[in-house]
């Protein structure tokens, strides 16, 4: 028994079976012994929510391969900090994205909106918990870049 | 050109240090397939990416891994803060790290190797290296 390559089912004849020494088994008469694909991501593919794509690792459900198939995301802090990280992370695979892709003008649309969300967020942000860039440390009153915490310091996260 | 933004690309919060898991996570910062070996391979390699799309990708991906190499270092240093001396000596997978480093955030793979340029390539031929990138990080992210 043969499967066609249209997926229907027949008896092998003997041609084919000369002609393809390797068709044995529930595969198209002619099918190499494996067949890797690549499937390239196309224009405005399906999107996650800044907080589930920062969990994931991820904007597009089609590029998340999870670890050891974990299905959930990690778990994200409800904080301002987080909900910045989250907007800057879609604006970075945006960014990526449209490095390939630069002609879709949807995604172009998203990016510069996320982009002018980040900046608001980050604005408010550093009014409230103090610079995170050094033009920001400069439209203070005074020089507060060295104030803590300093990102790898666990305090950051318990406070903010 | 790069500038510098205080703070992570995601939260690093570890309320309990644990400096045998330390020793391994060290690798991710500076083994051969680590954050700075996948900095170090972007940013070198996108020289001779002769595609746009190509030079927009390495040198986004070499920037983004600066950031990934921020919070491995994060992680290690928040799994050996605070350590008692008990904690060192009993522990025989972290204590040959501490000999030289104390707490210290050092570029080296698991094993003790310290971070070395000979476990990446920049062969100016770009076949070569994607494949090299696709050995080193499974996916170019």
């Amino acid at each position: 028994m043969l499967i066609e390559n249209n997926g229907t089912c027949s008896t092998g004849s003997a041609a084919a079976t000369a002609s393809c020494p390797d068709s044995n088994g529930t595969m198209p008469s002619c099918a190499g012994l494996a067949v890797p694909y690549v499937p390239f991501q196309q224009n405005n593919p399906q999107k996650y929510s800044q907080s589930e794509a920062l969990s994931n690792g991820t904007l597009f459900p089609g590029l998340n391969l999870p670890f050891h198939l974990a299905v959930e995301g990690s778990s994200l802090p409800n904080t301002p900090l987080a909900e910045l990280q989250a907007l800057e992370f879609v604006v970075l695979e945006l960014g990526l994205y449209l490095d390939t892709h630069k002609d879709d003008t949807e995604a172009f649309h998203l990016f510069k909106q996320f982009t002018a969300m980040e900046k608001a967020a980050r604005a408010a942000y550093e009014s409230k918990y103090g610079p995170v860039t050094k033009q920001a440390a400069a439209a203070g009153d005074s020089y507060q870049w060295l104030s803590d915490p300093w990102p790898w310091n666990f305090a950051q996260n318990e406070v903010k | 050109m790069f500038h510098y933004e205080k703070k992570l690309q995601f939260p690093v919060k570890i309320a309990t240090p644990n400096p045998k898991l330390a020793a391994f996570i060290i690798s991710q910062y500076g083994g051969p397939d680590g954050e700075l070996g996948a900095s170090m391979r972007y940013l070198s390699q996108r020289y001779a990416m002769p595609f746009a799309e190509g030079k927009g990708l390495l040198t986004d991906i070499g920037t983004e891994e600066l950031g990934h190499m921020e919070m491995v270092a994060a992680i290690v240093h928040q799994l050996t803060r605070n350590l008692t001396d008990e904690e060192v000596r009993n522990n025989p997978t972290f204590s040959p790290y501490f000999v030289d480093h104390t707490a210290g955030v050092y570029p080296t793979a698991a094993s003790g190797f310290p971070w070395s340029a000979a476990s990446i390539q920049s062969t100016g031929d770009v076949i070569a290296d994607l494949t090299e990138d696709l050995a080193a990080d499974g996916a170019m992210a």
